[in-house]
């Protein structure tokens, strides 16, 4: 132990130990030198005697060394020393070789960043992976008096929450400011299992009438509108007008809901009110968390049996409730497509490594001769394939520290390209677990390209190459098998990559082809509340309204206003039943419903959305005329088929008295896309906005509020701060949220798949050039090392066309064969995306034609150059070719 | 050369034994002087270079058996002198035991023809 210890500590003080050394053996020699002399020899005789009666200065040095330290780690150092050396000796080789690496190697590690933060890391939350979600269909929210039932009946649950989406004013600073924030119950935060930074969370009693403004602040929203003050505990702040009691502040990590509502600032206890009995309006998230011991299984059955029994009670309350993982609910939508962009980006990897290690071969091949001198000076072979190892190892380190300087910039890339989508992406960051793996990879690179030294360290007869002797013989069957191999498997991999690359292009040049109905240029659109404002006193907001629009549609550069509840695409959609005259009362969860939208005139001028039939909304369309509403063409179809729907009369609401509050239809509006730009449109309906009295009246946060659009003549996005002020101007304590041109609402529907294109192409084009340089770099060596050999076959009367013919027909044949293994991998990965493919099949033959072609062209040119240039081969330079 | 026939190469392992017992003897000494008194002690019999005398040394100084520091010679030359510690006389004493047991065997094994 003793003297491994002092050997370690000797493996860095090398210097000290060796002049130390030097100094003892120079003692020792004078000594020996003075004792000859004092025996009557010459000075010059006495050293020679000395040295004599020494030995080797040298070899007692090595001795000593190999006593004193360990000999196996200095030679690596001495490796590494080399490695650098030889390595610095062939830079255009080095460079090319740490490049192709550091591209595998860093976009494998920022993919691995994002599917670590959005896939791998557990949710912020006490013991996550019992937390589930209650809704119907596992997407849609319930009604109150449901949640309560469940809650009520249910066993399986240790708790089981609600939340509602609640999204209030906040004045009182500058500028107002609209805020996404959580009604919740009081039990709700308990059962994540989390704890505020500071202050409390709600107490039991708390979500009951009366007791309810309280507030609890996000980190992000106590330092951007509170300083950061730990004195707001126990202030009040105001929202919709109303005095909250700021009661905790979360830490900076948490993130509820972390699906649906993501960007939630503000929680406030939710109190259900007369809310406890209704079954009809579905607008509370349901959140659970299992027993111990309890499995989502019996959890589902319980449900299942808790359900059935209510449905059966209240019909067409209790459909379909499904009892999901939290996770699934978070990550469910973009599971498949990272891991589908986690393998491709693997088989770019595969590709690189590929591409080194074709370079690494013929590398090894060039260097026979020197290998050969090493072995014959006795270099054991086990010291040989040591020291291409290091080699490796040290391309591997450049590749891997290019890779992670890569992966920092790529992961910021990716951070901002999938903001919009990837839930939890805000928490992407190169961690331990990253670095783990690019270091992870980076040893299974070295294994992959390392392969190709092994296989020459077994190609045996290393001193054959003293012969051999860079005569340029045929470089040995089994190694351009190998080489055909690695050629054949990029091809595979990039004909797979591409098949991925072409569907998401495809499957995006039909998305771009949606029409949707209107015309989203020109258009911007923002969200005005007047929840809380003097604005949204009942008797002023009618006005407002109406002078609002029209000062904007008044504004230079502007072509007309409107508005509309809800943007499609960008804003919340209401799904309600309504009744229709003269037909029999229909069965419960069987009346017809449609998307509830309430629009101002403008609204179809500014949104070009035409109207086929009938007429559209004017602003004589007030309280004081007869209710009217138009149709989309589904709603037409759908609920008067084979019928003229005009004149038609259809009821959503029952006035103060009971009675229903019917509504002419005037018109049919072409069908629009409505809240996913690739679903087909449903049943939708536009209320006349100004004779809606919830619209105009109710004080509701829900109802307070209008998005604008605003058809401009020039770049709309220049109009903003225009519009901004012309809504201030009526009253500056006006929150504006959601500023956005309808062009971005568009490219922000299609950001996902933009997202899947953009990255499977680039992939692709990347596993395209790496792989045609293989093949190129392959192909031109072969040409090289047979230079000797065609210039025989052409002095020999070979024509050049055949010489031509014979380099081309060997390279295409390894692409062929490369190619054909692709098709059957590539239809194995279609099948993994159809779930992210829009109309496109999985199967689609342009695709798959496409690729074969581009695949071909690409390989024939890579192959072409070389084999022209082995045509060109002049017989007697070749004979001479060394 | 028919007379270096009859020298003897130091029998691997034994000479980190030899050492100790020299400067057990002899107490602290130099490496030169170490050599020369082997040299001495065997009557020329034994072969040895004395460079090779180094890999013994750092053995036992790693192992804390001997200890070296730096001096002067009578001819005042600077030279590294090596003196057996205590730990070095306790593992001299467990290894000359050793080294008997095993050549008497070795002895009574080769008298008996095995």
């Amino acid at each position: 132990m003793r003297r491994f210890l002092s050997r370690l500590t000797n493996l860095f003080r090398r210097g000290a130990a060796e002049s130390e050394l030097s100094r003892e053996i120079a003692s020792h020699l004078a000594l020996l030198e003075e004792e000859y002399e004092r025996g009557g020899l010459t000075p010059y005789d006495a050293r020679m005697a000395a040295h004599r009666a020494y030995g080797g200065v040298e070899l007692a040095k090595e001795l000593h060394r190999e006593a004193r330290s360990f000999v196996w780690i200095e030679q690596r150092f001495k490796d590494l020393g080399y490695g650098a050396r030889s390595l610095r000796r062939t830079p255009g080789f080095t460079a090319l070789a740490a490049v192709t690496l550091a591209l595998g190697i860093g976009a494998n590690t920022a993919i691995f960043s994002v599917v670590n933060a959005v896939l791998l890391r557990p949710l912020p939350y006490k013991d996550p992976g019992r937390l589930v979600t209650l809704l119907h269909g596992g997407t849609d929210p319930v009604a109150v008096a449901n949640y309560l039932d469940w809650r009520d009946q249910s066993r399986s649950f240790e708790a089981m929450g609600a939340a509602d989406y609640w999204t209030p004013n906040l004045t009182g600073g500058d500028p107002p400011e609209h805020l996404w924030g959580l009604q919740v119950t009081q039990n709700l935060m308990p059962m994540l299992g989390v704890q505020p930074m500071l202050g409390r969370l709600f107490r039991p009693g708390e979500d009951q009438p009366g007791s309810e403004h309280e507030v609890i602040l996000s980190h992000r929203l106590w330092q951007r509108r509170f300083d950061s003050d730990a004195g707001v505990l126990g202030k009040p702040v105001i929202l919709n007008g109303e005095a909250y009691t700021v009661v905790g502040v979360m830490p900076p990590e948490f993130q509820f809901a972390p699906f649906w509502a993501t960007h939630a600032e503000l929680w406030v206890p939710d109190a259900f009110g007369d809310r406890v009995h209704n079954r009809e309006g579905q607008s509370l998230r349901v959140f659970a968390r299992l027993k111990a011991g309890v499995t989502l299984a019996q959890a589902r059955a319980e449900i299942g049996a808790i359900t059935g029994g209510l449905e059966r009670q209240y019909p067409g309350t209790n459909r379909s409730v499904r009892v999901t993982p939290l996770r699934e609910n978070v990550v469910g939508d973009v599971e498949t497509p990272l891991l589908i962009l986690l393998g491709s980006v693997g088989f770019v990897l595969l590709i690189a490594c590929a591409n080194v290690a074709h370079m690494l071969l013929a590398r090894t091949s060039d260097r026979e001769k020197e290998i050969a001198v090493r072995c014959a000076l006795g270099a054991g072979r086990s010291r040989v394939i040591a020291q291409f190892l290091t080699e490796d190892v040290l391309l591997a380190g450049l590749g891997a520290f290019g890779g992670l300087a890569l992966a920092a910039g790529g992961t910021r890339a990716l951070v901002m390209l999938a903001a919009g989508f990837v839930p939890r992406i805000q928490s992407v960051a190169i961690d331990a677990k990253v670095v783990l793996f690019l270091l992870g990879i980076t040893l299974l690179t070295i294994l992959i390209f390392g392969l190709a030294p092994a296989a020459r360290a077994t190609a045996g007869d290393l001193t054959g190459g003293l012969n051999q002797g860079g005569r340029g013989g045929g470089g040995g069957v089994r190694r351009s098998r190998l080489r055909g191999f690695l050629v054949a498997s990029e091809f595979a991999l990039a004909f797979i990559l591409l098949i991925g690359a072409g569907l998401m292009i495809r499957s995006f040049v039909a998305l771009e082809s949606v029409d949707p109905g209107f015309d989203p240029h020109h258009v911007l659109s923002m969200v005005v509340s007047v929840a809380g404002s003097r604005e949204a006193e009942a008797g002023r907001r009618p006005t407002f309204y109406r002078q609002l629009l029209e000062r904007l549609g008044a504004m230079p550069g502007v072509v007309s206003a409107g508005s509309i509840n809800h943007l499609p695409l960008a804003g919340d959609m209401w799904d309600w039943p309504f009744t229709i005259e003269g037909r029999p009362k229909s069965g419960p969860g069987e009346s017809p419903s449609a998307i509830y939208r309430i629009v101002t005139p403008g609204y179809l001028e500014t949104m070009r959305l035409p109207v086929l039939r009938g007429r559209a909304i004017t602003s004589s369309d007030d309280e004081r005329a007869p209710g009217v509403v138009l149709i989309n063409e589904h709603a037409a179809r759908r609920y008067w088929p084979g019928e003229d729907p005009l004149g038609k009369r259809i009821a959503f609401d029952r006035d103060s008295q009971g009675g229903l509050t019917w509504l002419t239809v005037i018109g049919v509006v072409k069908d629009a896309v409505q809240g996913d730009w690739a679903a087909q449109p449903e049943s939708e309906c536009y209320l006349a906005a100004l004779q809606h009295h919830a619209f105009l009246k109710d004080p509701a946060a829900n109802w307070a509020y209008l998005t604008l659009v605003v058809r401009t003549s020039g770049d709309p996005a220049e109009f903003a701060p225009a519009v901004k002020r012309t809504v201030w101007s009526f009253d500056s304590n006006l929150p504006i949220s959601e500023v956005f041109t309808m062009d971005r609402v568009v490219a922000d529907a299609n950001a996902q798949p933009r997202f899947e294109m953009l990255l499977l192409g680039v992939f692709a084009a990347v596993a395209l050039v790496l792989a045609a340089i293989g093949i190129y770099g392959v192909m031109n060596y072969a040409v090289v090392r047979r230079t000797h050999e065609i210039g025989i076959r052409v002095s020999l009367g070979a024509a050049r066309t055949e010489v031509l013919r014979l380099v081309v027909r060997q390279g295409m044949l390894q692409v062929l064969t490369g190619s054909a293994a692709g098709v059957g991998g590539a239809l194995l990965l279609s099948r993994l995306m159809a779930g992210i493919l829009y109309g496109v099949r999985p199967t689609d033959p342009v695709t798959f034609g496409a690729v074969a072609i581009v695949l071909g062209v690409a390989a024939f040119l890579a192959v072409y150059v070389p084999a022209r240039r082995a045509t060109r081969i002049e017989p007697m330079v070749a004979l001479r070719h060394e | 050369m028919p007379s270096e026939d009859c020298r003897i190469s130091v029998l691997q392992g034994t000479l980190d034994l030899i050492v100790l017992r020299v400067l057990k003897t002899m107490g602290a000494r130099h490496a030169y002087a170490i050599a020369a008194r082997l040299q001495q002690m065997s009557e020329d019999l034994l072969h040895l270079n004395q460079g090779t005398l180094y890999p013994a040394l750092v053995r036992l100084e790693q192992q804390g058996w001997i200890k070296g520091t730096w001096g002067r010679t009578e001819s005042n030359r600077e030279a590294k002198f090596y003196a057996i510690t205590e730990a070095g006389e306790k593992a001299l004493a467990q290894e000359t035991l050793r080294w008997r047991r095993m050549s008497g065997l070795v002895d009574k094994l080769l008298a008996e023809g095995a």
